[in-house]
């Protein structure tokens, strides 16, 4: 994996974004560096999943840049198609694909993207069904598996396309108390392996744990950035005040 | 006249004769209104000009009967220079007939997929027609299976509209005994029970298939 470590992960520049005329991404400006860890909090409505929707192309916006890495967003379609590649996404639902087994969820992408063999991709995707710790379920269909291990196989799914980049849109929102560690915790293992993460969640125990910078966002503006310590010891915003704790009683 | 139990036991060889061609002509139908239909759905779902045309032509292919599609075909279309043999127009008619009717069912078959699904595929930088071919159209066809089964019924049942066109299928083979001997009853009726377990054969096939491709993969 080549990376160049003095460019920026991801490059956020005055983003705004409008649905018809509600403003959802108000004047975004974010820098993260490469290897961090970021997680985005914030009430809902307040365009947290926009935004790291608009990192991967999944949403369009009308004004501002988002760069990944070298490759700026929309300047060239090639690539921007590759800087996609090199991101990946984790839903909250999911989004397995139901009529493929766990194992074909994970080489689909790989059949048809580089063109792998099929040997090569398959042997790839147990490596990183092992990775997250469910190796023994490569041949079953989603509907059988537990949604934490749905959400697992997702994470596997997107890390057999080498990302430098992940995207976590409230991973564990959807899921049962008792499955959200195992998710967490593959989660926490990405981290320390040293990838690049932006996690939207409201598990403030993770945020707290594993990342760099916790980011607050309300009402499409990003209102309070900081370390984790100094963000749950003296939030700034009475806004973010509020909101944790409303999240932590 | 009384129903002649030998006489409509003689008439079955000749009308079972004509399977071959009833199911030729159904099966052909069945795959060109799929695939048309399947087209025609894409081109709808991609919007733009193209999109609004072809819902423009689904809606006039709907609203006019078959048999207006067939006569039009064998009997305009060569005044154009464009001769097609009976049974080509036939099957390209059946086919164009019910790629109307099909590219609706397709429809719904798309509309009920959530959008995680494609969403899920372009975050992986899966391209569009993988996309379509890979993810969309499989779990299309689990939702639509019973449905697309009761137009490949309706198809085979469609058939014999052929007969104006002087393919001989069973029922234009019916028909010929009948003006011959005068007796309608049995050839029509025994036409009518080769196409009553025909279609029952199809429905059981494609109750068979949804279970399979609903299996373990349910939702």
């Amino acid at each position: 994996m080549t990376q160049t470590d003095d460019k920026p992960a991801v490059q956020i520049t005055s983003l705004n974004k409008w649905y018809g005329a509600f403003h959802v991404l108000k004047e975004v400006n974010l820098t993260i560096p490469s290897g961090s860890r970021f997680v985005i909090c914030g009430p809902s409505g307040s365009g947290k999943s926009t935004l790291i929707r608009c990192l991967n192309g999944l949403e369009a916006y009308q004004q501002g840049t988002v760069t990944l890495g070298t490759i700026r967003l929309g300047d060239n379609a090639r690539e921007t198609a590759l800087a996609r590649r090199q991101t990946g996404m984790v839903f909250q639902s999911f989004n397995l694909f139901p009529h493929l087994t766990v194992l074909s969820n994970c080489t689909l992408a790989l059949r048809r993207v580089p063109s792998m063999p099929r040997k090569e991709a398959e042997s790839l995707a147990r490596h990183f069904l092992e990775k997250v710790r469910i190796p023994e379920q490569a041949d079953k269909y989603p509907a059988q598996l537990s949604g934490g291990q749905q959400q697992r196989v997702a994470i596997a799914r997107a890390l057999c396309m080498n990302p430098r980049l992940m995207l976590f849109d409230e991973p564990t929102s959807a899921l049962d108390p008792e499955m959200v560690k195992e998710v967490l915790d593959v989660m926490t293992g990405l981290a320390h392996d040293g990838m690049t993460m932006i996690c939207v969640t409201h598990e403030m125990g993770f945020a707290r744990e594993v990342a760099d910078q916790v980011v607050f966002m309300d009402q499409g503006s990003i209102v309070e950035q900081a370390s984790p310590s100094a963000f749950f010891a003296t939030p700034n915003h009475p806004r973010a005040r509020s909101f944790l704790n409303t999240l932590l009683h | 006249m009384q129903f002649d139990v030998a006489f409509a036991l003689s008439t079955v060889p000749t009308i079972l004769g004509a399977i071959g061609m009833t199911l030729l002509v159904a099966a052909v139908s069945c795959v060109g209104a799929s695939a048309i239909g399947f087209g025609l759905e894409l081109i709808r779902r991609s919007g733009g000009l193209g999109g609004l045309f072809v819902r423009f032509l689904i809606d006039f292919i709907r609203a006019t009967p078959v048999l207006v599609w067939l006569y039009c075909l064998y009997f305009i279309l060569p005044f154009y220079g464009i001769r097609l043999g009976a049974l080509a127009t036939g099957m390209i008619g059946l086919s164009l007939y019910y790629s109307g009717y099909l590219a609706e069912v397709f429809k719904a078959g798309i509309d009920a997929i959530p959008n995680g699904q494609a969403e899920a595929a372009r975050a992986l930088g899966i391209g569009r027609m993988d996309i379509t071919i890979f993810v969309i159209a499989p779990q299309m066809l689990r939702n639509i299976a019973a449905p697309m089964g009761n137009y490949f019924v309706s198809i085979l049942k469609a058939t014999p509209y052929l007969a104006v066109l002087a393919v001989p299928e069973m029922l234009g083979r019916a028909f010929d005994i009948a003006s011959e001997t005068y007796r309608y009853a049995e050839p029509l009726t025994v036409a009518g029970l080769i196409f009553l377990g025909l279609a029952l054969l199809i429905s059981h096939a494609i109750k068979r298939l949804e279970i399979r491709l609903l299996g373990p993969t349910a939702r």
